[in-house]
């Protein structure tokens, strides 16, 4: 797949409707059906997506610890505002270390896991990165990092810093601006991987890696690159997501659901496609959202045969069937 | 330019290669003939860095390459076209083609536009410039033989390890393929190292110089045409004349 100044446009032109419709949504109010809570939703899909693809999608490794990395960036900022509060700094101080500590933490977990465990293949790997989330897990608890079990409070000391009403506008338009920011910015990433040496060398190394090795291609750097711009754009997504919440328990943290809706994404859209994310972010997101509405507490029990069914009919993803089969679409979507 | 010093390669109790040495000068072509099991593709996994050798050493122009990876090696110009073709079946055959520049050893000196530029010309080379938009997994066998060929040929080799990569093609296309990599590696001054397992006259023919390999030992070494005169040859494919 090359990619023509018309691909990227019209994933400029997706991206800059779901964001107009949160700003429109902002000033003057919910448009029917479309609320904040949904655009809010749609936004960290799309992110998850687009960040996971980069890793999932290019590489055709499945890591499912991915949601370790965004723990990390809500710990990483959480615990950046927390430290700033507690020393009397202003609050953006707080949410500048907050961001030198997600990354600073995500690609250090991204290197010695990517080191040591992206020698697996397939399921081992998979399964390698299970231990890591779970590990860690148990680590914050055992150790009482970030007051462990008990949850650290992010709220309260965000309302000091900012005042209440600054703390309700972080925690629903900045944030979700924020959440945005990081699904865009993983695009661009895909954009400039996929047009240079590192697209091909990753394309090369899902194929047949053995064989890529013999034609040249470094694979182990290849790989750990990808895992870690992967793993820090989830901890981005994680550091913006931590506004939304009062405080962060390892539980919730590091729950495996968020692995597993990220794989779906990627799967769902098409693993290796740029609009892929975006299509199955919104998808997904916006189905959830409603199942939740009309079916509480069924949505899963109704969304696992939809995602069967587009698993048998589509294997290669919404909008990779979309280019399989309409060849017209391929000249705009990627 | 290629130089293996006493090379052995044990796989447990297995010795697939015993004490072999051998030398390729720039430009020459040499066919390593051997039956099934003879060590022939052991040899090239050392030569290219898939495996290391238990003893001895590979030097390429002067420079000892024995402890570097496959993909350093790539980068110094040893390209392998492999026998059962390892297609990307998800990618076109032109970005296939554009992935053989990149790494080759052109590596770091050339972008993906550049890359693609030699991926076409070398796909016209080899007749599959039409097809370049298609997905390689989509090609016939022989279509695959021959971008495994441009591939190769596009990361603008020194050294050029060719599987038996005439196997299972049809006999005029063999001899179509064999003069185009000759005239190719006449052209560019490149190497080629070739195996043979089947003795095809079309191949041999083809050779400067003929190694045979037998039970992971060199036990013969010469011209074409010498080499196969030898009655070892009958002895190593049809097993010892009977004698009372």
């Amino acid at each position: 797949m090359t990619l023509s100044r018309t691909h990227i446009l019209a994933l400029l032109t997706l991206y800059a409707i779901i964001l107009g419709l949160r700003i429109l949504v902002e000033v003057v109010g919910p448009l029917g059906p479309i609320t904040g809570q949904l655009l809010t939703l749609l936004a960290f899909y799309i992110a998850l997506g687009q960040a996971f693809n980069i890793f999932l999608g290019m590489t055709g490794y499945v890591d499912f610890g991915y949601v370790a990395f965004m723990a990390l960036g809500m710990y990483g900022m959480a615990s950046g505002v927390v430290r700033a509060y507690e020393a009397g700094l202003p609050g953006y101080y707080g949410i500048v270390f907050g961001l030198i500590q997600t990354i600073t933490l995500t690609s250090l977990l991204a290197l010695i896991v990517g080191g040591i465990a992206l020698r697996l293949r397939g399921a081992y790997f998979a399964i390698a990165t299970i231990s890591v989330n779970e590990g860690l897990r148990y680590l914050v608890e055992g150790l009482d990092i970030w007051e462990g079990s008990r949850g650290l409070i992010v709220s309260g000391p965000l309302i000091r810093l900012f005042g209440s009403e600054g703390f309700s506008l972080l925690a629903t338009i900045i944030s979700d601006i924020m959440v945005f920011s990081v699904a865009l910015l993983a695009l661009v990433i895909s954009i400039v991987f996929l047009n240079t040496r590192i697209g091909y060398a990753l394309k090369a190394i899902r194929e047949d890696e053995d064989a890529a090795r013999v034609m040249g291609v470094n694979t182990t750097m290849y790989k750990v690159l990808a895992f870690t711009t992967s793993g820090i754009l989830g901890g981005l997504l994680g550091a913006a997501w931590s506004f939304k919440v009062a405080s962060i328990y390892p539980p919730d943290a590091f729950n495996i659901l968020y692995t597993i809706e990220a794989i779906i994404l990627v799967m769902l859209g098409g693993a290796g496609t740029l609009a892929g994310p975006i299509v199955s972010g919104t998808l997904y997101g916006s189905l959830k959202y409603f199942l939740a509405g009309i079916l509480p507490g069924f949505q899963l029990l109704v969304f696992a045969p939809i995602l069967v069914a587009v698993i048998v009919v589509a294997p290669e993803g919404i909008v990779g069937a979309l280019r399989a089969y309409i060849p017209a679409t391929r000249r705009f979507i990627a | 330019m290629l130089e293996v010093l006493n090379v052995t390669k044990r796989f447990g109790g297995l010795v697939a290669l015993k004490n072999v040495s051998l030398k390729i000068e720039r430009g020459e072509r040499v066919a390593i003939v051997g039956p099934n099991g003879s060590g022939k593709t052991t040899l090239f996994n050392v030569i290219n860095g898939v495996y290391k050798p238990d003893e001895g050493r590979v030097l390429f122009e002067g420079v000892d390459i024995t402890d570097l990876p496959a993909y350093r090696r790539a980068h110094l110009g040893i390209a392998r076209a492999f026998q059962i073709p390892r297609p990307f079946p998800n990618i076109t055959v032109r970005e296939s083609a554009a992935i053989g520049a990149l790494f080759g050893s052109y590596y770091g000196r050339i972008g993906v536009r550049e890359a693609l530029e030699i991926a076409d010309e070398k796909l016209k080379l080899v007749n599959l410039y039409d097809k370049r938009f298609e997905l390689t997994g989509r090609l016939t066998v022989p279509e695959l033989k021959l971008l495994e060929l441009a591939r190769a040929l596009a990361s603008k080799p020194k050294l050029l390890l060719l599987d038996e990569i005439v196997a299972g093609m049809p006999p005029a296309m063999v001899d179509h393929l064999m003069l185009l990599v000759r005239r190719v590696a006449d052209e560019e001054g490149i190497a080629i190292a070739t195996l043979v397992e089947h003795v095809m006259r079309a191949v041999v023919r083809f050779a400067d110089r003929v190694i045979v390999l037998h039970l992971g030992s060199k036990i013969l070494e010469g011209g074409p045409e010498e080499v196969l005169r030898n009655p070892l040859m009958e002895e190593i494919y049809l097993g010892r004349r009977w004698s009372p």
